[in-house]
């Protein structure tokens, strides 16, 4: 009864809650003092600005130990900026000197010689020379499974020291890509013979990533970020910029972040942000935006050996009900054109005047009524003899992009009748269902140059490329290939002009593919960077034409490349 | 006691042996195939023969056993084998990246102990009143809101508006404040509330009564009756709360590109580079179990009553 009365007494009289009060202004004090320190420290944290002799740029993940002549995780963009070819591939898709000054193809297209340049020398000071470039050959074809995608690799016979300037490549038959496989990224470009391993073979490993390129390789710091510093020994134009810092930034929204917040220089790219934060910047009057010229074809393979797709009719009719113009306007926002035909007509071969299939939903409805696929006034999808006209979609699960447009697509073949099942997979889920062929419509987007027509083509021979699984069942399949083999070999410039004209279109008209869109790179900068354009490919990044400007005392010549549709 | 944590140190090697089992199996009956995800990495177009080197370079091409067997053999020996996208040893990736990771989370371990136990004291010490109310809300819209939301808004204000903090990376001290207070703020706000839980019953019990009887300042009553005891529970909760960390910081350094071994673990994922997947959950079950025991340690000599396994009115 007393601890009753105690407790009464305590609570009553304010007296425990006068003290609480007193315990709360000091803690009150303390915070104050914490709070303070936390804005002392935000103030005095200055975000690191970039000078003006420094590019900085965000890349997904750090650009790898530079192997010139492997793959993953060795960064394509940063192979090209250190490693060089013998020839370039030109916006125009011709091919140019870079190493090679000049070459001379035999009248058997069996022996290319090439004269190599002079004043060459790799960024440790090791002239490039013949043997130099002979010792990266011979690495690379000594690891030739690992480049069996690759047709010329398998080609080369020989590689053959003329004189010091003077190198010869023996093929055991003619191959006529030979300049453009060789104006690829990987994997012949050539690494200083001092940088190579103690057994040879950079199958192994190198000793340092040291070519001959613009760039170097200075510094990597794993999850942070990779420097690259200007070669000073290099030999064509010198860049104005001193240093390149590419941040590792995997997520597209943080990297939106990090360039608003003027943490890097420039987005560029085709996958570096979504069109829909581009939409952003570009109508920010702080920023230049562009797009590049068509780095691909953004299309759907049709299996013409699975399923409803089998019909023509079908395939055909799909053509028309998708209202690709509508899609390249909602869904990509305008920063991709139409696509009428499978591969650019700016490519090599490419510009047949094929005759576009265009939105027509009734012609659509025609050809499945004519095929037989009908619907009852009570049924919203087609069938015939009691097989309902449904199709299955394939795309990447976590792509947004492909999602929205497979929605688009499966609306549009709905008004037609056709019933559309969508399948979001994992990345290397969609790979196997696009190699086995299980699929009725799969996303498979073209490579883009360099390797478009000829070894985008020469992949569709392959069984394990959904173009093959999609053509399978074409009753000219085997004379598919066989053009495909011939154009390959053959020396005679009409004759390839011709097979590649029976090639793109037989494909345009039994209606395999359903071209979408025409992709872009994106690119995106502030108003202190100049000279950003697009080079030829999508796998280099021309670098060392860019200026900021509190460090130009005037534009470096730009290399050959598409300056970007500049949007004010 | 010494028993006990040495009991529970030697649980450690059968718990790591079942895990290992299980994750090895688990990664293997999945469909995806390394090998694929190695050539898409690599743009090769994966042909059969393109496939098989990529099967034998990353020695998939053996059965699952000797698979199994081979991995634990170097595994015990502190050899983990090498990632299958970068070649490099996995165990020393994970080394390097580890410390960054435990950086951002010890930092948000700092900030929820610092700033919930003085937010939860003010709620409990003036319950019902505004102090609580908005402590209460806090707690409310904190728990209730996404890490990956927050870390953006947080961006948006303190890096893009304002220019105060940097929006990402690893640097000063600027630039962990905001991916550390974005991995803090769920187990802040569960922590105010626990701490004002406790509090508030601790305030009611007899032994705070009989200690005020006693003639007890007011400040020996807060600090070592009130104050102690109601640490037990929340201690509890810091247990568990930096096991939410480590997970927490997988998708905070995503947000932020911070340098940790949480991004190098969804990268790993996404590769399916096996053998960092394995290494990074083997080491992650020992963190947490490492953790408990010390909360368990820690627990026992708060609360004495745990440590001579008397009943609970033993200290009454």
């Amino acid at each position: 009864m007393a601890f009753l009365q105690v407790t009464r007494a305590v609570s009553t009289d304010g007296s425990v809650w006068r003290t609480n009060r007193a315990i709360v202004c000091e803690w009150g004090r303390r915070m104050r003092i914490w709070v303070l320190a936390v804005v002392l420290v935000s103030a005095a944290a200055a975000v690191p600005a970039a000078g003006p002799q420094t590019l900085v740029y965000s890349w997904s993940g750090n650009v790898g130990p530079l192997n010139p002549h492997l793959y993953s995780p060795n960064q394509m963009f940063a192979q090209a900026m250190v490693y060089e070819p013998l020839v370039r591939y030109t916006a125009e898709g011709g091919i140019a000197p870079w190493l090679a000054a000049a070459w001379e193809i035999s009248a058997d297209r069996r022996i290319y010689t090439f004269h190599l340049r002079h004043e060459v020398s790799f960024s440790d000071g090791t002239p490039f020379t013949a043997q130099a470039a002979k010792k990266n050959f011979d690495t690379v074809i000594a690891n030739g499974r690992s480049h069996s995608w690759l047709a010329l690799v398998a080609v080369i016979a020989e590689v053959r020291v003329i004189d010091d300037h003077t190198l010869q490549l023996i093929l055991k038959q003619p191959y006529y890509p030979v300049l453009e496989d060789l104006a690829l990224v990987r994997p012949f470009r050539f690494l200083s013979p001092a940088a190579f391993p103690p057994g040879g073979q950079t199958a192994d490993g190198i000793r340092a990533p040291i070519g001959t390129g613009p760039w170097r390789l200075a510094e990597s710091r794993l999850g942070e970020y990779d420097l690259f510093l200007r070669n000073e020994r290099y030999w064509g134009f010198r860049p104005k910029i001193e240093r390149i810092r590419v941040k590792v930034i995997s997520d597209p929204n943080t990297c939106a972040v990090a360039f608003q917040a003027g943490e890097i220089d420039l987005i560029y790219g085709d996958d570096q942000i979504s069109p829909f934060t581009y939409m952003l910047f570009r109508g920010d009057r702080r920023y230049s935006s562009g797009t590049s010229p068509p780095l691909a074809t953004r299309a759907l393979a049709l299996n013409s050996a699975h399923g409803p797709t089998r019909e023509i009719a079908v395939r055909r009719a799909i053509q028309h009900a998708v209202d690709k113009e509508a899609l390249v306007k909602g869904v990509l926002l305008d920063t991709e054109t139409r696509a009428d035909t499978l591969l650019s007509p700016t490519r090599p071969y490419c510009n047949l005047g094929l005759t576009p299939r265009g939105h027509d939903p009734a012609l659509a409805e025609r050809l499945l009524d004519d095929a037989g696929w009908r619907r009852t006034d009570d049924e919203r999808f087609r069938s015939k003899a009691g097989r309902p006209l449904s199709l299955d979609l394939c795309f990447i699960g976590k792509s947004a992009l492909q999602k929205s447009i497979a929605e688009v697509v499966q609306a549009d073949l709905q008004q037609v009748g056709i019933r559309v099942l969508l399948k979001g997979v994992e990345e290397d889920m969609f790979g196997k269902y696009q190699k086995e062929g299980a699929f009725h419509m799969i996303f498979n987007d073209t490579w883009g140059p360099p390797y478009e027509p000829h070894a985008y083509c020469s992949s569709m021979r392959v069984p394990s490329h959904a173009d093959y699984q999609a053509q399978a069942g074409l009753p000219m399949k085997a004379d598919i290939d066989a053009w495909i083999a011939r154009v390959l070999v053959s020396t005679d410039e009409n004759e390839r002009r011709r097979l590649y004209r029976e090639i793109l279109s037989t494909l345009h008209d039994q209606a395999v593919y359903l071209p979408i869109s025409y992709t872009t790179g994106l690119m995106v900068h502030g108003p202190d960077l100049a000279g950003v354009a697009y080079g030829p490919t999508r796998y280099e990044i021309a670098f060392e034409a860019m200026v900021k400007k509190q460090a130009a005392t005037g534009l470096s010549p730009a290399t050959e490349g598409h300056h970007a549709q500049l949007h004010p | 006691m010494r028993n006990y944590i040495l009991k529970r140190v030697l649980i450690l090697i059968p718990l790591l042996l079942t895990v290992s089992i299980l994750v090895f199996l688990v990664l293997r009956l999945g469909a995806n195939d390394p090998a694929m995800a190695y050539l898409r990495l690599s743009r090769i177009p994966p042909t059969d023969e393109a496939l098989c080197a990529a099967r034998q370079l990353l020695g998939l091409d053996r059965p699952w056993a000797v698979q199994y067997l081979d991995w634990l053999w170097h595994a015990v020996r502190l050899d983990f084998g090498n990632a299958y996208v970068t070649g490099a040893p996995v165990l020393a990736r994970i080394l390097y990246y580890l410390p960054n990771t435990l950086y951002l989370a010890g930092v948000s371990l700092l900030m929820t102990i610092v700033l919930s136990l003085p937010l939860g004291i003010l709620a409990a010490l003036n319950k019902d009143r505004w102090p609580d109310h908005l402590t209460r809300a806090l707690a409310f819209t904190g728990v209730s809101m996404p890490g990956f939301w927050l870390g953006f808004l947080l961006v948006m204000l303190f890096s893009i508006r304002l220019g105060w903090l940097p929006p990402m990376g690893k640097g000063g001290v600027s630039h962990v404040i905001m991916p550390a207070f974005t991995l803090a703020l769920m187990s802040l706000c569960i922590n105010i509330r626990l701490m004002r839980g406790s509090m508030l019953e601790q305030l009611n019990t007899r032994s705070v009564l009989y200690a005020r009887v006693r003639g007890l300042s007011e400040r020996r009553v807060m600090g070592c009756h009130v104050l102690k005891n109601s640490l037990i529970p929340v201690v509890t909760a810091i247990g568990m709360h930096i096991g939410e960390m480590l997970g927490g910081a997988v998708v905070v350094e995503m947000i932020f590109s911070w340098p940790g071994v949480g991004r190098f673990a969804v990268s790993s994922i996404y590769n399916r580079d096996f053998p960092v997947m394995q290494c990074f959950i083997l080491m992650m079950t020992m963190i947490f179990v490492f953790c408990n025991l010390a909360v368990d340690i820690l627990y026992a000599w708060i609360d004495p009553r745990i440590r001579t396994g008397k009943g609970p009115d033993a200290c009454i």
